[in-house]
């Protein structure tokens, strides 16, 4: 009895464990972000390969797409961002850096809204604001400026006047600034880039394609993607 | 009778010592499967002690090769589990591995705890609690394998 007792709990806390992954494949499929890229078997970085060179075929997204760099750089990266997700607020600094780096004739940006919604309370809030301030010419002020000011205004119970307030700051007119939040074309265009997202099987932010490859989550750290975008230059020269 | 074979429990300290590490692992078990469970099921994980868990659990840091770090830690503490308790009832000989195991599990929770602190610049308190039971295991492991003299 005694030879069998250590094995008899162990295989009782490896069944309790098994149980846990059970719910957690029920979890997963019940939330409305997941995707069958978060399964125990395969994960979200693990970027698959019918997604490679394929996103030209997918739904096209806003257009045009809010877009910093030359439309010839031989590099894109198009981002599928959600405003209030942590990670998201730190890849902005890391992009940033590498657009100074690269410069915009070889590094081309793209950014694409993904509020997760409800995971984040204000999410659409600031897809919202960041659209409106588009159609006054200053998308991307405001995407630096929600970015930037992330820790101020994602614990707030309302983020409407922070944003205006923000809207006030880069020169808005404000008052066009409230009206446009709920106009139409902001809607459609965050729609459509959920559209896009959905398409390319992206589940979580942030997501970043190079040149229509999924880049792996963990290459989003800021030393690993330098050296892929280098990569990518060397090889489209 | 070799090192490897069945041997009657004894009461002795590292027994009792292998005994605690195995109950201690198991709560290092459930912190890192309720993290797996919180990362893949793409819920933002709330502190309630201190404020960096969304930051810390959707950095770049937290999967490894696109694995919730959390999952490969679930694995080290059933690992350890599973020795420490073998280890109790007598399959002393395993002690060594379990010590291996542990002491990598400390120099990782080292190195996370740098990223937390300086890299990240937040902290997650499941993380914190993982730290702690990693280095009370290796308190216990180390006690536990030392030769008596």
């Amino acid at each position: 009895m005694k030879r069998i007792l250590p094995f008899a709990i162990i295989a009782i806390v490896l069944g309790a464990g098994l149980l846990m992954a059970r719910h957690f494949q029920r979890t997963s499929s019940e939330t409305p972000t997941a995707s069958p890229d978060a399964s125990p078997g395969a994960s979200k970085s693990s970027a698959s390969p019918a997604l490679a060179d394929a996103t030209n075929s997918k739904e096209p997204g806003a257009e045009p797409p809010h877009a910093q760099g030359d439309a010839t750089a031989p590099v894109t990266l198009e981002e599928f961002g959600d405003f209030e997700c942590p990670p998201c607020g730190m890849l902005h600094p890391i992009l940033k850096q590498l657009q100074a780096e690269f410069g915009p004739t070889k590094l081309r940006l793209i950014f694409r809204e993904f509020p997760l919604v409800p995971t984040h309370a204000h999410a659409l809030a600031a897809a919202r604001a960041a659209e409106a301030a588009g159609l006054q010419g200053k998308f991307w002020e405001m995407h630096d400026m929600i970015y930037e000011h992330q820790k101020d205004w994602h614990e707030s119970f309302d983020v409407r006047p922070i944003f205006e307030g923000y809207a006030t700051k880069i020169g808005l007119d404000v008052e066009q600034f409230r009206r446009d939040i709920t106009n139409e074309i902001v809607e459609r265009r965050i729609f459509l880039d959920g559209k896009r997202a959905h398409s390319l099987g992206v589940s979580g932010t942030p997501t970043v394609f190079m040149n229509g490859r999924e880049v792996p989550f963990e290459s989003l750290a800021p030393d690993k993607l330098k050296p892929l975008i280098a990569n990518e230059l060397a090889a489209h020269p | 009778m070799a090192d490897n074979q069945v041997q009657p429990t004894s009461p002795g300290r590292a027994t009792l010592l292998y005994a605690i590490a195995a109950l201690v692992s198991l709560v290092g078990l459930a912190d890192s499967i309720y993290l797996t469970v919180e990362h893949l099921s793409g819920r933002s994980v709330r502190c309630t002690i201190v404020s960096g868990c969304s930051e810390v659990l959707s950095s770049p840091y937290a999967t490894v090769r696109g694995y919730p770090l959390a999952a490969v830690g679930a694995f080290a503490y059933f690992a350890v589990f599973s020795l420490a308790t073998l280890a109790a009832f007598g399959y002393r000989s395993l002690g060594k591995l379990l010590a291996a195991i542990v002491g990598a599990m400390f120099l990782t929770t080292l190195w996370l705890l740098y990223l937390q602190a300086f890299v990240i610049r937040h902290f997650c308190q499941f993380c914190l609690l993982s730290a702690l039971v990693t280095t009370t295991l290796t308190i216990l492991v180390f006690f536990a394998v030392r030769p008596k003299n």
